[in-house]
């Protein structure tokens, strides 16, 4: 095994099963289409809300992409011959979020224009939107491998990971849908996209090395 | 300078001896010091000429909330002393240290509570502060509840190290973020920083608690570490000796 | 056969090995050596922990006490070099089921020929499934996947846990050969087995309760 093989194998597996992509997606869509049947379909409330709603769906979803993503590798072995492949686990870790993040975030972003429009979201903050979604889900994505590399060996960790790791998405999600209000409010915004960018990069930065350290400690 | 200290806290036997010495003494000192302050501040100290005499909870309500973060904080260093240099007490402190902070964090939440009423005029307001103790005991609700769910001791020192040390990287974002996420919704009507500076009758029994409370839980906390060191030495020599000649 | 040019030469040396389980010591003051050119088998009843010491020396089962060295350098803290020239196969020996068997051998050994990877598949009878999803395929042919990898490889150090369950008399044959050729070659092999082996003859490291 070489950097490039895992690679090549973790973004061919991951098309081979596109049904994962696709529950993530319909989650999204399905928790989004539950705030105007369960609060109120008025323009009036969904518009200005529409940045937390679309926010608050694109954290769970990521969440359930997330927790699952180590335990196959647990099951079938794959995680022992990470550990004893010689490579660097902490870059191993990093190369599979990042194929997770384009496999979960490009479809999001592709559906987001189409919901914007059934929240009442303005076309101007739309942009803000999918800014803000390239710049902090990074963030999203490498937090959440350290709760599902700590949760693996676990055969209910769901629950535990969506308890360990929720509260630290408070701040993405406040910056971010901070980014999409003052859009909507014709202020300055990019002072909140360079924060989310700003956590971003610090959580790629910690994150796999927290995340190797949980998948050695995962597998004995 | 002088690590000789540091190289002893690494030894389980040497720190069971230090602790049987000093955790009793500091339980009573820190108790008989949060006596004093509150029975000053309660009784003698002078009532707030703003909020009367319900500003009194503060003798409770800021110790336990300044000592349910420095529980975090110390639980992220000893998280990062667990995970590079491997020393053993580092885990036991996270472990009997968690319940300590969210028990603190779950006080001060109460407390606040039950001041905003007077205050407020509600038990609850999405305020910055009480924003950021709700994450912080959130917080520590993760660290016990993955320390429960590891059943290998070595995997969950190193679950509850990295889960504390991720948590105090993260604890002053979230303090920054629901800050300022405050202050662009609902600018706050009423502010405790903003309060004239407190004259020295009221401030001084807040120090004793304070200070008293800190104790108090340094004791406990070493009390608490005693007994997990007893059982995760269980199998050495010195463990069977003190066990014999002091029972359990 | 094949005939490959090893990494290094194999010194593997275990000082005074202490392990602990749970409430139980597997070993304790257990020393041994692997040289290129040697077997070693580490024998013992169920739940003796043979496989624990495997992981043990690959370094995530912890050591209470004990020293590895690799060719002379010390590897007890960090065990890089050993990593970087040996091979593992354990109970799950990391076969994606949705991948055939051939994608999962190019994954793990990304260096070799087309023809290297058929002829491997061909020494473990699986050449008729090169192309079939490993998620069709029983436990003993999954396994016999990884074991493809031993024709593959050019590491030193084989660690192989269990290898013939799940094979039949010819693919206990074929391995057998492949491990004999690949210690006279001059790599080296721990294995843990509870069949006889018929053409090698181990040196035997003993566990017991």
């Amino acid at each position: 095994m070489n950097y490039r093989s895992f690679f090549k194998a973790e973004w061919l597996s991951l098309l081979r099963r596109k049904q994962d992509t696709l529950n993530a997606l319909l989650f999204f869509v399905m928790v989004i289409i539950l705030f105007p049947l369960g609060v109120d379909p008025s323009s009036e409330f969904l518009a200005p809300a529409a940045g937390g709603i679309i926010w608050c769906a694109t954290a769970l979803s990521v969440l359930m992409a997330v927790e699952g993503m180590y335990k196959e590798d647990f099951n079938d072995g794959s995680l022992e011959q990470w550990l004893t492949s010689g490579l660097s686990i902490t870059y191993l870790v990093f190369l599979k979020v990042l194929v997770q993040w384009l496999m979960v975030i490009v479809p999001l972003l592709i559906v987001l224009p189409l919901l914007a429009q059934m929240l009442f979201l303005p076309f101007s903050a739309l942009w803000v939107v999918m800014t803000s979604i390239l710049l902090g889900t990074p963030a999203l994505f490498f937090i959440g491998s350290i709760g599902a590399a700590l949760t693996v060996s676990l055969r209910r960790g769901a629950v535990l990971m969506l308890l360990l790791i929720l509260p630290l998405y408070i701040p993405v999600i406040i910056f971010a849908t901070g980014a999409v209000r003052a859009a909507q409010l014709d202020m300055n915004y990019s002072g909140q996209l360079a924060i989310l960018a700003a956590i971003s990069l610090v959580a790629l930065a910690l994150s796999p090395i927290m995340a190797a350290i949980s998948i050695r400690a995962s597998v004995n | 300078m002088n690590w000789t200290w540091f190289h002893k806290l690494g030894s389980p036997k040497w720190f069971y001896q230090w602790a049987s010495n000093w955790g009793g003494r500091c339980v009573y000192l820190g108790l008989a010091l949060m006596a004093i302050g509150i029975i000053w501040g309660l009784m003698f100290a002078p009532a707030d000429y703003q909020q009367g005499n319900s500003f009194r909870i503060i003798y409770i309500h800021v110790p336990v909330a300044v000592l349910a973060q420095s529980c975090y904080l110390g639980m992220g260093i000893a998280g990062f002393v667990a995970l590079v240099w491997q020393m053993k007490l580092a885990p036991v402190f996270i472990k009997a240290v968690a319940p300590v902070g969210a028990v603190m964090a779950f006080i001060a939440l109460l407390s606040g509570a039950i001041w905003g009423k007077p205050t407020w005029g509600t038990w609850w307001v999405w305020d910055a502060r009480l924003t950021s103790v709700l994450v912080l005991f959130l917080l520590y609700m993760g660290v016990i509840a993955i320390q429960n769910a590891l059943d290998d001791p070595i995997f969950a020192d190193k679950a509850v190290a990295v889960v504390s040390l991720v948590g105090v990287i993260n604890l002053p974002i979230i303090k920054y973020s629901v800050e300022w996420w405050n202050t662009l919704h609902q600018p706050a009507t009423f502010k405790l920083t903003e309060k004239p500076s407190m004259p020295m009758e009221m401030w001084l029994p807040l120090l004793f608690s304070a200070l008293g409370l800190y104790l108090f839980a340094a004791g406990v906390a070493m009390w608490r570490m005693q007994n997990e060191v007893l059982l995760r030495e269980r199998k050495a020599n010195w463990v069977k000796k003190e066990v014999l000649n002091h029972g359990v | 056969m094949r005939v490959f040019l090893l990494q290094k030469s194999v010194n593997l040396q275990v000082t005074n090995l202490w392990i602990e389980r749970g409430e139980r010591d597997l070993c304790r003051d257990l020393s041994f050596s692997v040289r290129s050119g040697e077997l070693v088998r580490i024998a013992g009843e169920n739940g003796t922990g043979k496989s624990s010491l495997i992981k043990a020396i690959l370094g995530w089962v912890r050591l209470e006490e004990g020293e590895l060295e690799f060719n002379g350098e010390d590897v007890t803290l960090h065990r890089d070099v050993l990593l970087q020239n040996q091979l593992y196969l354990g109970h799950t020996p990391g076969i994606k089921s949705v991948f055939t068997a051939l994608e999962n051998l190019k994954l793990y050994c990304p260096e070799a020929s087309e023809v290297a990877l058929e002829q491997a598949l061909a020494h473990v009878q699986l050449q008729a499934f090169a192309d079939t999803p490993a998620a069709q395929l029983s436990a003993g042919q999954k396994r016999r996947i990884a074991l493809a990898r031993l024709w593959l490889t050019d590491k030193a150090l084989w660690f192989l846990d269990e290898p013939f369950t799940a094979l039949d008399v010819k693919g206990v044959e074929a391995l057998e050969l492949c491990m004999g050729a690949h210690l006279k070659n001059g790599g080296a092999i721990v294995i843990t087995t509870h069949q006889p082996l018929l053409h090698l003859s181990p040196k035997t490291v003993e566990l017991t309760l």
